[in-house]
């Protein structure tokens, strides 16, 4: 430390190595504190889990076999732990598409079935139909003798046909198990947009309310706390109306697939950045009397600067807390839009909605409302330490409001 | 300072002026009106039928004659008529805000009574494993979707167990002898809803208990009134939590604002007659009149409970200026 | 943890008990999820309103449960072939002679007379009042009788239509209580129903005839009835009725266990609870009965008709020959709803199932493939899907957002179409909105699901006439959400309104339906069936499966051991 300032580098100035020092030590004080905090740190382990278990999603569908659009209508509502089987039409379904798709390839394993006289059919060009309605043992055999090329993939689309799901199926038939996986990918990742985008839009008004003061500050905080004191259910309503494509702007990273998850997203930040606006306006208004605005103001520094060089870094660490705090607030949010139906919509899983189309039958199939349930709870929770062990690293003296 | 409360509440009657217009505005710009609601629950209804509905309802003329209409209404004390149920607002909302007002406040005081020690025991043994508990509890609080809890309790306290009922308000149909029996039956229905809302707010009083109290802990004048040799319950209760209690007030005043709408969901689980379910109905229903007061008293409560805090904060901390 | 397990412990004791269902005649608690209003029967809309009212208030005729129309008010209905309607001179009306019951009284025993229907009519015209469907009651030109006979009214109406004696829906009010209302607030805006006695107090004698009054009445929470003593027909035997209303279906089945509510009316559980709890029953041998019927609600897809893709019939025929509607129904609703073939129900006389009179689509992906191919739609063999110039074959799919039968039947379709080539992206809206603007204003790209409820021999006109697009110019009212243009249906449709003999009503209206299934303009899914969950012990209890409720009945209605 004594070197640097003793023997200055040419290209930097003092006051900027100064910074870069204190926020390095800063951030290790952080992190100290912060895995001190027990409770925050296991929580921090389960989030990371449970990204990655969203991350990997479709790694898991490929491990298990499962998918999670794939119905099996007449074995609704199976009770955790059993084998379902699709049927006859459905494997009969499976294999014209298949043959349709790789007409070649299916043509030759014909071939080779006839051949090599592998099991008994009634015509060649229906030996694949009397193979997916064969006993699975006799499916066995024939693939292990099978060498054409096409016959894995023929493979995979016979290993659809029976499945066995760990915590059973939902009503049209669909793995739970695997829906939970790619449902914590929707509400998770709803979760950190939601957080992300309201806290870079809470940090932009937050700070000009707060640094320019005046009518700017009285104009933005009343926007501010008049959208805050909008009853937010009907409001969602009258937006979930609107066509959200046709907002400018949107329309490039909105496609119909992906459509109702954004249209989401977008209502869900209307509604959540006023908090962050406030709590930035009151750091940066605590900040911009301090000495090395004032230092930088006398300097004749632009706006700018100071707002991006100096008050920004500074909020960054309360800014942490409430996007840590905001993505749990989401994740339940969904669920309850998912309760009145304004939710994400099928054939996408997200924990709010299995919730929602489970509470029908609680009774019957507990096991299908109370397991998303308990996921929402166990990542709100770890969000929530998350944030508490970060306010208590950041300022030990916090009051949490 | 009475410069600064006027100047506040002249900007809260504007905000809330326009708020007004622009709920309103939001309301007709939703799709339908209610004779298209009419139109679908009978096919037979013709052209003519349509165009003498709008005209009758006055949803021909452009939104800021009905606008006006609507408000000097208002201003005459006239709340209006619910097109759902084809009775006044007035009629139909007194009761159920009484309702809601009842879940609200037994909730918050049920919320608190748990809260407040709690929050002030787990500061006291901050760091151990009893504020280890105590936060657990607070945070699985937090983290609950509400009707998920409401449905669980609905199965074990009222199918599985039946101690309470599964749904409703009061017992019907039945001749209540005496004051004391009608608060008995509406106490036994508001169990499991007030609970369901309590446990989810618990979380929010109880960390900021805990943390106000903290900080009050920390305070030089603790140190010194210890150092006197004063009673540790004295010095709790005396010093510590009176300190505490000044910003604890003011959380506590901010959270009325939530009182009308914060049930909604709640409501609509456990059937309840509160205005949450109403609201949420009207808008469904474009019931304008009632959709647009409730919004008015949303917005309104909110608005003003955030000015009361903000008034009070300031009496309690003088050092936050007023300008 | 002694506390934990006594709680455990008392879990399991009485995990299995549950509050015995009702089994005397004392009082009966009936559930429906739906809200309702206040009761004026001129002003009423919603469906539960009606509900409750046809417990209380009776009109001239209804729709018995076996779809026949029989008497209620009245003592006998008059046709042409008894003698007690005819013909105008010039053919353009008909007169026909309404006599009305000597018993029926209203509550306070007065009796009902012409002057009570005169007086719902003279009120049903004002353009002050906001009656919806004003035709109900115009479709009479004008009610006379001799003042010594109060109770034989004359009545004339304003066209010659075949089903003029299907007044149901034409009901009386009591003249000697709200005409004073009427005269002092007639010339208001919405001045009558605002002050309605209905409204201002509805447990007033004398505004109901049916086996029941109100006693109290609490909107968006429950009614309370009690027999109405004055009631032309067969004492009621229940002593007290309570219909409460529990607006969330997940909590109604607790809400039953639990001794909330006795039973379910037809305006409660979701098919799927219903099929559940029938199991349960058996499983647990509650004593309930799970009861099904057939009705004419008849659930399909309307196809956007300006849609380019849609524009092309092949298309449309492939859509319905993809799917597998039997094991729709098999897989989901335990094969106790029937699989529509088009918009007439099994249970209406107009229905035809003759593969020489309609077109049939048996389910076939092959058909459905064939059929796309044709049309110049390829498949991909990269994502499996289909295109025609570079460019996929795409279609919105929406319903009503929470409507969980809906929405499940809709992602099974969505998977029925993938397997074809046709990709279908699922959009809900809120029922106010889909109901109000999308439908209407085919804002929905492709498909739209949702259903009609009617009742027997019920005209298409609303539905299919091209003149009930609906447009700008006409209010957006009409029902024919598909923009189906058909003159030969338009010449058939107004010809079945004056055609007197049912045989060549029926003729006509099978023609329709050649060309509905051969043109096919909407997918026939199904026709739901009403459930309702009842105590063993009640007797004397019908569905009806169409429109007239079942509280029609209600004082057959009795509970015994």
């Amino acid at each position: 430390m004594q070197a640097a300032t003793q023997d200055p580098s040419p290209q930097y100035s003092s006051k900027d190595l100064a910074s870069a020092e204190h926020a390095q030590s800063f951030w290790k004080i952080v992190w100290e504190q912060f895995i001190t905090h027990k409770a925050a740190l296991i929580g921090l382990f389960i989030i990371t889990l449970f990204i990655l278990i969203a991350l990997l999603a479709p790694v898991i569908a490929m491990v298990t076999g499962q998918n999670p659009e794939v119905q099996n209508p007449m074995n609704r509502y199976a009770k955790p732990m059993t084998e379902a089987t699709l049927s006859a039409d459905q494997r009969e379904n499976a294999v014209t598409r298949f043959q349709e798709l790789n007409p070649e390839p299916s043509a030759q394993i014909r071939k080779e079935i006839a051949e090599k006289q592998l099991f008994t059919f009634v015509r060649e060009e229906d030996a694949l139909y009397d193979l997916a309605n064969a006993e699975p043992d006799v499916q066995k055999e024939v693939f292990a003798k099978l060498e054409s090329p096409g016959h894995l993939e023929l493979k995979q689309t016979f290993d659809q046909f029976s499945r066995f799901h760990l915590f059973g199926t939902d009503e049209l038939g669909r793995d739970v198990f695997i829906r939970l996986v790619y449902g914590t990918r929707v509400s998770i990742g709803v979760g950190i947009l939601v957080a992300l985008a309201s806290a870079v839009i809470g940090l932009l008004i937050g700070a000009m309310a707060g640094y320019y003061g005046g009518w700017v500050d009285t104009l933005l905080m009343r926007v501010t706390d008049a959208l805050l004191s909008l009853p937010t259910l009907p409001v969602l309503i009258v937006v979930s109306a609107v066509s959200v494509d046709k907002v400018p702007g949107l329309r490039s990273i909105i496609t119909q697939s992906n459509e109702n998850i954004m249209k989401l997203v977008f209502i869900l930040v209307l509604f959540s950045w006023m908090t962050v606006a406030r709590l930035v306006r009151a750091e940066v208004l605590s900040l911009k009397e301090r000495e090395f605005v004032l230092a930088a103001k006398t300097l004749g520094a632009r706006d700018r600067t100071i707002l991006f060089k100096h008050l920004f870094p500074n909020v960054i660490a309360p800014l942490l807390v409430s996007v840590s705090l905001g993505i749990g607030e989401s994740i339940q949010f969904e669920a309850a839009l998912s309760f009145l139906g304004l939710g994400i919509q099928q054939p996408t899983a997200s924990w709010g909605n299995m919730l929602f189309n489970a509470q029908d039958l609680i009774t019957e199939a507990p096991f299908l409302a109370i397991l998303p349930g308990i996921l929402i709870l166990i990542i709100t929770i770890c969000f929530n330490y998350l944030g508490d062990g970060l306010q208590d690293a950041i300022n030990p003296k916090s009051i949490r409001r | 300072m009475t410069n600064f409360i006027i100047r506040r509440l002249i900007q809260t009657v504007i905000v809330i002026a326009l708020l007004s217009y622009f709920c309103f505005y939001l309301m007709t710009l939703m799709p339908g009106d209610p004779v298209d609601l009419m139109i679908q629950s009978n096919p037979r209804i013709t052209s003519e039928d349509v165009a003498r509905l709008r005209n009758l309802y006055g949803l021909d003329q452009p939104t800021y004659v009905r606008y006006w209409n609507w408000m000097s209404g208002i201003l005459q004390g006239d709340l209006g008529y619910s097109r759902t149920y084809r009775i006044p607002v007035s009629d139909i909302m007194g009761p159920k805000l009484v309702n809601t007002f009842v879940l609200s406040f037994a909730s918050l005081a049920l919320a608190l009574i748990i809260a407040i020690p709690l929050g002030v025991w787990s500061a006291l043994r901050a760091g151990t494993k009893t504020d280890y508990v105590i936060g657990f509890f607070a945070f699985s609080g937090v983290s609950m979707p509400s009707f998920w809890l409401g449905l669980i309790l609905i199965i074990a306290f009222a199918v599985w167990i039946p101690w309470f009922p599964a749904g409703g308000t009061e017992t019907i149909g039945v001749d209540h002898g005496s004051w004391w029996s009608i608060v008995t039956d509406r106490a036994y229905y508001l169990v499991l809803p007030t609970v369901t809302l309590a446990y989810i707010s618990i979380g929010r009083f109880l960390r900021f208990t805990r943390s106000a109290m903290l900080e009050a802990m920390r305070n030089d004048y603790i140190r010194t009134a210890r150092a006197k040799g004063l009673s540790r319950v004295v010095v709790i209760w005396q010093h510590g939590f009176r300190n505490a209690l000044l910003s604890l007030i003011t959380m506590v005043t901010l959270s009325f604002s939530g009182v009308f709408s914060g049930a909604t969901i709640t409501e609509t689980v456990f059937a309840y007659q509160g205005v949450g379910k109403l609201v949420y109905d009207s808008i469904i229903a474009n019931d304008f009149n009632v959709a647009m007061i409730s919004f008015m008293i949303s917005v309104s409560m909110v608005l003003i409970f955030n000015l009361i805090a903000d008034i009070m904060y300031s009496f309690a901390d003088p050092r936050i200026s007023l300008s | 943890m002694k506390l934990l397990k006594v709680l455990v412990l008392g879990l399991f004791v009485t995990a299995s008990v549950n509050a015995p269902a009702a089994v005397s005649n004392d009082e009966l608690k009936i559930g429906i999820t739906q809200e309702f209003e206040n009761l004026n029967p001129l002003i009423m809309t919603m469906s539960a309103t009606t509900y409750i009212y046809s417990m209380v208030g009776r009109s001239l005729v209804t729709l018995s449960p076996d779809g026949k129309w029989i008497t209620q008010l009245a003592k006998e209905i008059p046709t042409i072939e008894n003698k007690k309607a005819s013909f105008s001179p010039d053919k353009k009306h008909i007169v026909a002679t309404w006599e009305i019951l000597d018993n029926a009284k209203w509550s306070d025993g007065k009796p009902v007379v012409c002057a009570d229907f005169d007086f719902a009519l003279t009120v049903a015209a004002s353009p002050n009042v906001s009656v919806g469907e004003k035709e109900t009651y115009t479709q009479v030109k004008k009610i006379s009788w001799d003042e010594k006979t109060p109770k034989s009214c004359t009545f004339t109406y304003e066209k010659a239509k075949w089903d003029f004696n299907q007044l149901a829906q034409f009901r009386p009010l009591p003249k000697h209580l709200e005409q004073a209302v009427w005269d002092k607030y007639k010339n208001q805006k919405e001045g009558y129903e605002k002050n309605s006695i209905y409204n201002k107090a509805p447990s007033t004698p004398g505004l109901y005839n049916g086996p029941y009054k109100i006693s109290e009445v609490k909107l968006g929470s429950h009614v309370t009835l009690v027999p109405n003593e004055h009631f032309y027909g067969p004492a009621p035997k229940i002593k007290k009725i309570i219909v409460k209303l529990i607006p969330n279906t997940g909590t109604l089945e607790a809400n039953l266990r639990s001794g909330t509510i006795d039973m379910v009316s037809s305006l409660g559980f979701s098919f799927d609870q219903a099929v559940a709890f029938e199991k349960k029953i058996k499983s647990e041998s509650l004593g309930y009965n799970a009861q099904f019927k057939p009705s004419i609600t008849y659930e399909h897809i309307d196809l956007n008709l300006e849609n380019p893709i849609l524009k092309d019939v092949k298309v449309r025929k492939a859509l319905v020959y993809a799917i597998n509607r039997d094991e729709l129904i098999k897989a989901l609703f335990d094969g106790k709803q029937q699989v529509a073939i088009h918009n007439v129900s099994p249970i209406d006389p107009w229905y035809t199932n003759d593969p020489k009179k309609i077109t049939l689509y048996p389910y076939s992906k092959r058909e459905a493939g064939r059929l796309l191919d044709e049309a110049g739609w390829k498949l991909n063999n990269a994502d499996g899907l289909r295109y025609k110039d570079g460019k996929k074959l795409s279609l919105q799919f929406m319903t009503t957002a929470g409507n969980k039968t809906r929405e499940t039947v809709q992602t099974f379709l969505q998977g029925q179409w993938k397997s074809v080539g046709v990709e279908v992206n699922i959009k809900n809206e809120p029922a106010r909105v889909f109901f109000a603007d999308t439908t209407k204003k085919r804002e929905y790209g492709g498909m739209a699901m949702y259903a009609w409820v009617s009742s027997p021999e019920n005209s298409p006109r609303s539905v299919l006439h091209s003149s009930n697009i609906p447009s700008e110019k006409n209010g957006w009212s009409g029902q024919n959400n598909m923009a189906y243009v058909n003159k030969k249906v338009d010449e058939i449709i107004e010809k079945i309104d004056t055609e007197f003999d049912s045989k060549k009503r029926t003729a006509l209206a099978q023609e329709i339906l050649k060309y509905y299934t051969d043109e096919v303009p909407v997918i026939p899914l199904y026709y739901r069936s009403d459930v309702a969950v009842t105590p063993t012990a009640l007797k004397g209890f019908r569905l009806p499966g169409h429109q007239f409720a079942e509280t029609n009945e209600i004082e057959n209605w009795s509970l015994q051991k």
